[in-house]
């Protein structure tokens, strides 16, 4: 960190003057920039862009790892699902045109409503932020990519085939049909056995594998990839809010991840946690869920927040009033986030004691709020307000933001929730606060339209929509606080609210209309919309306003430094200015040497995440339906996974060059190097996922009644015989890590190959544990102590088994002679691995000893 | 970085494995015996992040993370245990 002094009256926004300066072409035919011309490494039909096909074709799509790129794609993408969704909830309005319900089946409407909340929080409203985060964050920070572009566009992929997942559990039976909460015992096959609803787990399991990938990427790079001068005080607004989303995300999602895992275990396995008759089941699973539930609602409200911040700074000309105070807030509700979720859980058997401690945390969460909310206000005051449709549509979520969040305040104050849980205030509270937020994000993508398609929109158009929008939400979700006593999730009601629903449906189909507008305005301004300035408005201040419209591949016209106080572009060979370490991040691939000049080609292209993507499809829709008998399923369950490695194992073996780093700025992480932080964060997110898992068993166990719960093996020894081994083998790995930095070819390979052997023994050891219990009639559905059992240490052995399958890699590797000049695959292989021993050394006593 | 260091911490992991069962045996109170074995695991679990995995070597910042992922894991697992009537 440098001695950044910057006090809160400084003005922070960074180089507006320097706007425009680069050239006004889209995209360079050269394949790259000035200084660097001797190495030719793009193919002769792929000179474009680095390797990457043109935007006219669907290859470049398929394969690009551009940020900007998959920016466009998750927005697009997001969009696609914004429609899907909205079609059902239009069916969700039709069918509550009349009590008792007009054109859908029961089945049918329990599908829409579910499908409805999923797709909306899950699939639209969250990548729709990190559209606009993949495009803006980098150019914001003054990085040229993500820290690990493949994994990027990987995140992208899972996100996607995690939608075609949903779709296609329409297709296997019925969807889910219990609700997007998803409670127990609903969601256990005795009341929901259709294969879709499997699907349907399966498909958030594989949003959030998409998530954690993703919060690793930028978390990595926004700590470790800010241009010089850019301390974490200077950030812009909106790669703040993102930054303290994808931390929550880091967290919040592991425990959705445990949520779903044991879920996926009793709807495939016969595991019992969430049936009728497990201790505190459908408690369990309320805990799992809205710990993750609560810091989720910030996860999707937080990048829409951010962008309101940002346009309001650029419509009012004015500086947010209390930028600091206002991070702070934000700061401060992304920690509070983590201890308010039991108010989602008044009505539950919690004891009363609890429900107050939660009620008196609830109520401490709006504070922040409110100093954000008068932050934004008096910025409105103090500017000179410019009427653009992003600015209507930011000061219109933060009005509707404002109502959701005043009747929030009713919902968490413990006796008034005992009156509205299950009722429609619930409904019109939290579609004030999500549409709200979604508001603010429509106004970003007006406000960042003209930057990543060179296109003015249409300004007319877009104050329309805005009208019909903000008449079309309220007609909507107004009458349902009126009608409040509406029951939710059911389509009947008394007679006495039909017209206040009748109201809500043209409401409906007004903001529906009003969509329509905008998508015929953003398409017929890109076919034939005037070209937009580098800033097309008047106050643009962050840095993504100083590069052309679109910027171009590179992003910058030299490395972006704000160490003058101001954005200005250095010469990229200068490398000796910055005074840190420069180097090549790998994206965990093979490295390649020889890159002595200052700006090294950076690659932009890698077909294996969509590979990836496409392999996952294969795996979880075969064992969605493994338990049907039909030998189609396991057939592809099992093609998936052997297409999954293979895949897996290419984008490994593939060279590719990530953009280096760091840039000067790095806090708090100076001398992490990019993959290792990668890795150290993504063990933040298993031990939260272990610790979900254990405090699962904990809780369960308090429940049964701790001393009363039988221990399933008999005997402590196997277990400790397993613990010795687990131990030898980290020992092994750090062996094998010091004969690396020796170069000590023989020793790294016999090392690991002592490590690959215990760990083999490890698995033979649990094997015949295993299969002892199962003859003596302990398998995995006998009680609810075996299902814990089983599931808690199988999800260890998985773990160890995919280190096994790492350390083969290795081996081969090894026996090669790889990592004699460079040990740090060693050193992060055995971080995962130590993890893994770690988390031994806890289920060790705690399913074999007491 | 030295060996000779790293296999004293896989002796001590190794005996307080060991030590681990003999409290079991050991026949004492059933909450002393948790509190003891789960003090012991948690000194292993830190002897293996701390040297194992270099973490005394890093920036600090790196257990910070590690030690929130922790904290939230905790803070799940004790309230939720505690809020069962």
């Amino acid at each position: 960190m440098t001695g950044d002094t910057t006090d809160d009256t400084d003005d922070p926004r960074p180089g507006g003057e320097t706007s425009g300066s680069a050239d006004g072409e889209s995209t360079r035919g050269d394949g790259g920039t000035a200084t660097v011309g001797d190495l030719p490494t793009t193919a002769p039909d792929e000179d474009h862009e680095h390797g990457l096909p043109p935007k006219s074709s669907i290859k470049r799509w398929l394969v690009t790892t551009n940020h900007k790129d998959v920016g466009i794609l998750y927005i697009v993408t997001s969009l696609f699902f914004l429609i899907f969704g909205g079609v059902l909830a239009m069916l969700i309005r039709v069918q509550l045109l009349e009590p008792g319900g007009t054109i859908l089946s029961d089945m049918a409407y329990n599908q829409a409503v579910t499908v409805h909340g999923l797709l909306m929080v899950f699939w639209f409203l969250s990548p729709f932020a990190f559209g606009f985060a993949n495009y803006i964050v980098p150019l914001q920070l003054g990085a040229d990519d993500l820290a690990f572009p493949r994994l990027n566009a990987l995140s992208y992929w899972l996100y996607l085939v995690s939608g075609l997942l949903l779709a296609i559990s329409f297709f296997q039976g019925n969807s889910f049909s219990g609700g997007w909460t998803m409670y127990a015992p609903l969601n256990v096959p005795v009341y929901t056995p259709s294969v879709g609803a499997t699907t349907t787990v399966f498909a958030l399991l594989l949003f959030t594998a998409s998530v954690t990938v993703g919060s690793v990427n930028f978390l990595t790079t926004m700590h470790r990839m800010r241009a010089e001068g850019m301390t974490l005080r200077r950030m812009p607004l909106f790669t703040w809010s993102i930054l303290l989303t994808v931390w929550m995300m880091l967290f919040a999602f592991a425990a959705l991840l445990a949520a779903l895992m044991i879920l996926s275990a009793d709807r495939v396995l016969g595991t019992m946690y969430f049936a009728t008759e497990s201790p505190g089941g459908s408690l369990l699973w309320t805990h799992l869920f809205w710990f993750f539930g609560h810091p989720e609602v910030y996860i999707v409200f937080f990048p829409a927040l951010g962008a309101m911040a940002e346009i309001f700074q650029t419509f009012t000309g004015r500086r947010l009033v209390g930028r600091k105070w206002f991070i702070g807030a934000m700061l401060l509700v992304a920690l509070q986030s983590f201890v308010v979720w039991m108010h989602h859980m008044f009505l539950t058997s919690i004891n009363l004691q609890i429900k107050t401690l939660f009620m008196a945390t609830t109520i401490g969460i709006s504070l922040p709020f409110d100093l954000m909310v008068f932050a934004l206000i008096y910025t409105m005051i103090k500017g000179r307000i410019r009427f653009s449709t992003p600015f209507l549509f930011a000061f219109g979520g933060l009005v509707l933001f404002i109502l959701g969040g005043i009747t929030g305040v009713f919902l968490g104050a413990v006796v008034l929730d005992y009156e509205f849980r299950g009722t429609y205030w619930v409904v019109a509270h939290f579609h004030y606060v999500m549409v709200g937020g979604v508001t603010g994000l429509v106004g970003g993508l007006y406000y960042w339209y003209p930057k990543i398609t060179g296109k003015m929109y249409d300004e007319f158009l877009g104050k329309v929509h805005f009208g019909l929008y903000f008449v079309g939400f309220n007609l909507l979700y107004f009458p349902m606080f009126v009608a409040w006593e509406t029951p939710r999730r059911v389509f009947d009601y008394p007679e006495a609210f039909v017209g206040w629903h009748q109201v809500a449906t043209v409401g409906a189909f007004v903001l529906g209309v009003s969509f329509l507008v905008m998508f015929y305005n953003l398409y017929a301004s890109l076919i034939s919309g005037e070209d937009a300035d580098a800033c097309p408005w008047a106050y643009g201040s962050t840095a993504e306003w100083a590069v052309p419209s679109p910027p171009p591949l590179e992003n910058f016209p030299g490395r972006p430094s704000y160490g003058g106080g101001a954005l200005e572009f250095l010469d990229r060979g200068r490398t000796t200015t910055d005074g840190g370490e420069t180097e090549a991040a790998t994206d965990g691939g093979v490295k390649a040497g020889g890159h002595g000049h200052g700006h090294e080609e950076v690659s932009h292209a890698s077909i294996w995440p969509f590979a990836i993507g496409i392999a996952s499809l294969f795996v979880l829709v075969g064992l969605s339906g493994v338990r049907t008998g039909n030998v189609a399923y396991p057939a592809t369950f099992v093609g998936g996974l052997i297409l999954l490695l293979y895949t897996l194992v290419a984008m490994t073996r593939e060279s590719f060059h990530g953009p280096s780093g760091p840039f000067g700025e790095s806090w708090p992480f100076e001398g992490v190097e990019n993959t290792k932080l990668g890795m150290w964060l993504f063990l933040g997110s298993d031990v939260v996922l272990f610790g979900a898992f254990i405090g699962s068993y904990v809780f369960t166990r308090v429940a049964y009644g701790w001393q009363a719960w039988h221990v399933v093996p008999h005997d402590p020894i196997p277990g400790l015989m397993n613990t010795y081994i687990l131990l030898t083998s980290s020992f092994a790995v750090v062996l094998a890590m010091v004969a690396a930095q020796k170069g000590n070819r023989n020793g790294v390979v016999a090392s690991l190959a002592v490590t690959l052997l215990l760990g083999i023994g490890f698995l033979g050891n649990k094997g015949i544990e295993w299969w002892e219990l199962y003859h003596e009639g302990e398998w995995v559905a006998t009680s609810i102590e075996t299902s814990t059992f089983y599931l808690t240490t199988g999800l260890h052995a998985a773990h160890v088994i995919v280190g096994l399958i790492i350390a083969v890699y290795m081996l081969v590797r090894a026996w090669n002679g790889a990592y004699l000049d460079d040990d740090r695959p060693v050193e992060y292989f055995g971080l995962y691995w130590h993890f893994v021993d770690i988390v031994w050394l806890f289920l060790f006593p705690l399913f074999y000893i007491l | 970085m030295d060996t000779k260091l790293y296999t004293a911490i896989y002796v001590v992991l190794f005996v307080a494995a060991t030590a681990q069962v003999l409290v079991e045996f050991a026949g004492l109170a059933y909450w002393t015996a948790l509190a003891i074995i789960m003090v012991l695991s948690l000194g292993k679990a830190v002897l293996v992040a701390a040297y194992y995995q270099h973490l005394r070597y890093e920036p600090r910042s790196v257990t910070y993370v590690m030690v929130s992922g922790l904290l939230a894991a905790l803070a799940l697992t004790l309230a939720a245990a505690y809020s069962i009537t």
